[in-house]
């Protein structure tokens, strides 16, 4: 029977492990969808595959799923780049070329995400000195307005003084 | 039993979560397989990535049909794509050889084998080598190499008959 010796031939084996030519898939595919019986024994070999691996799985890390999820998610977000965006006028700017179409917005709000913002590390000393002077600041508006009030407190006393010294 | 993948439509979320029951149900043997190539842990684990990224919506749908062996034609996928890294490393075998001749390591179902099919099975299955490449190294006609990789399979398929027949 032709179907035999087909299986027996060997290609079976050399599809699923992936050496069989161009050709050989070709004509399996064609001898698989005509003959019940070469695509049972197809079955049973790639069953005897899948078996080989389930003897050898490896347990992925947690991490890798996210890894695949987030570049998901990256193009999910990523906006949909249409040519017909672009018009041919060139006699305005750049950036009026850019139309939106009327079925929302053309960009990801970045700001609307998170109420967090990020500022690089160089600020943190900017920082810290505005604080150390605001701190310096205020030390002196302190001494100087109990100075000013000192002072004031000593000029009543002369002025009465010296009233009294005119009596 | 197989594992029933869940199909929910072409929008990015059905996407998502039809990649994602392929991922629960096979990332484990496909990283086995991977990692039995590469023989990096965290190589095999990108090639992984790699692969489940690339997939588009097309693929999980022909690789999902009623009939088709959704991990064969994974593995299909991770064959072609780690196809440079075998062709780069081809000479892996040879530096892999156990003493009797085995080149892949705590594989019960290779260790049962002989070497000469050791080495058919393997060089096919895990080093993408070809059949006329084989034959040229064992200095037989492909049709043998193709006899001997026959061998091999029957081994696999008593081995999975004899360990059904004990879970049974």
């Amino acid at each position: 029977m032709i179907q035999q010796q087909y299986i027996d031939s060997g290609i079976l084996e050399a599809y699923v492990t992936g050496s069989a030519t161009e050709a050989e898939v070709q004509e399996l595919m064609y001898m698989k969808a005509q003959y019940p019986e070469i695509n049972f024994a197809l079955q049973q070999l790639e069953l005897d595959m899948e078996h080989i691996a389930h003897q050898m799985a490896v347990a992925p890390p947690e991490r890798t799923w996210d890894k695949i999820s987030d570049t998901i998610d990256e193009l999910i977000l990523r906006p949909d780049y249409d040519p017909k965006h672009y018009t041919q006028d060139r006699e305005d700017n750049n950036y009026q070329n850019f139309k939106q179409t009327g079925n929302g917005s053309q960009f990801i709000e970045v700001e609307s995400e998170s109420s967090h913002m990020k500022v690089h590390k160089s600020w943190k000393w900017i920082f810290a000195g505005v604080f150390v002077l605001g701190k310096i600041f205020l030390a002196c508006a302190i001494y100087f307005y109990l100075e000013n009030r000192q002072a004031r407190l000593q000029i009543n006393d002369l002025k009465t003084e010296l009233r009294q010294l005119k009596k | 039993m197989k594992p029933q993948l869940t199909n929910t439509g072409a929008s990015p979320a059905g996407t998502v979560q039809t990649k994602q029951s392929l991922y629960n149900s096979y990332a484990d043997k496909l990283l086995g397989y991977i990692f039995e190539v590469v023989k990096s842990k965290p190589v095999a684990e990108q090639y992984l990535v790699d692969i489940f990224n690339q997939l588009q919506f097309a693929d999980i749908q022909s690789i999902s049909k009623p009939g088709v062996n959704t991990f064969c034609q994974l593995q299909m996928i991770a064959r072609k794509k780690l196809a440079a890294f075998t062709t780069s490393f081809e000479e892996c075998a040879d530096t892999d050889v156990k003493p009797n001749g085995a080149v892949i390591h705590n594989n019960k179902f290779v260790a049962l084998m002989g070497p000469e099919q050791q080495h058919v099975f393997c060089g096919l299955h895990y080093h993408g080598k070809s059949t006329a490449m084989l034959a040229a190294e064992l200095k037989k006609p492909q049709e043998e190499i193709r006899r001997i990789l026959k061998e091999s399979f029957n081994i696999i398929r008593n081995q999975r008959n004899d360990t059904a027949t004990v879970h049974r």
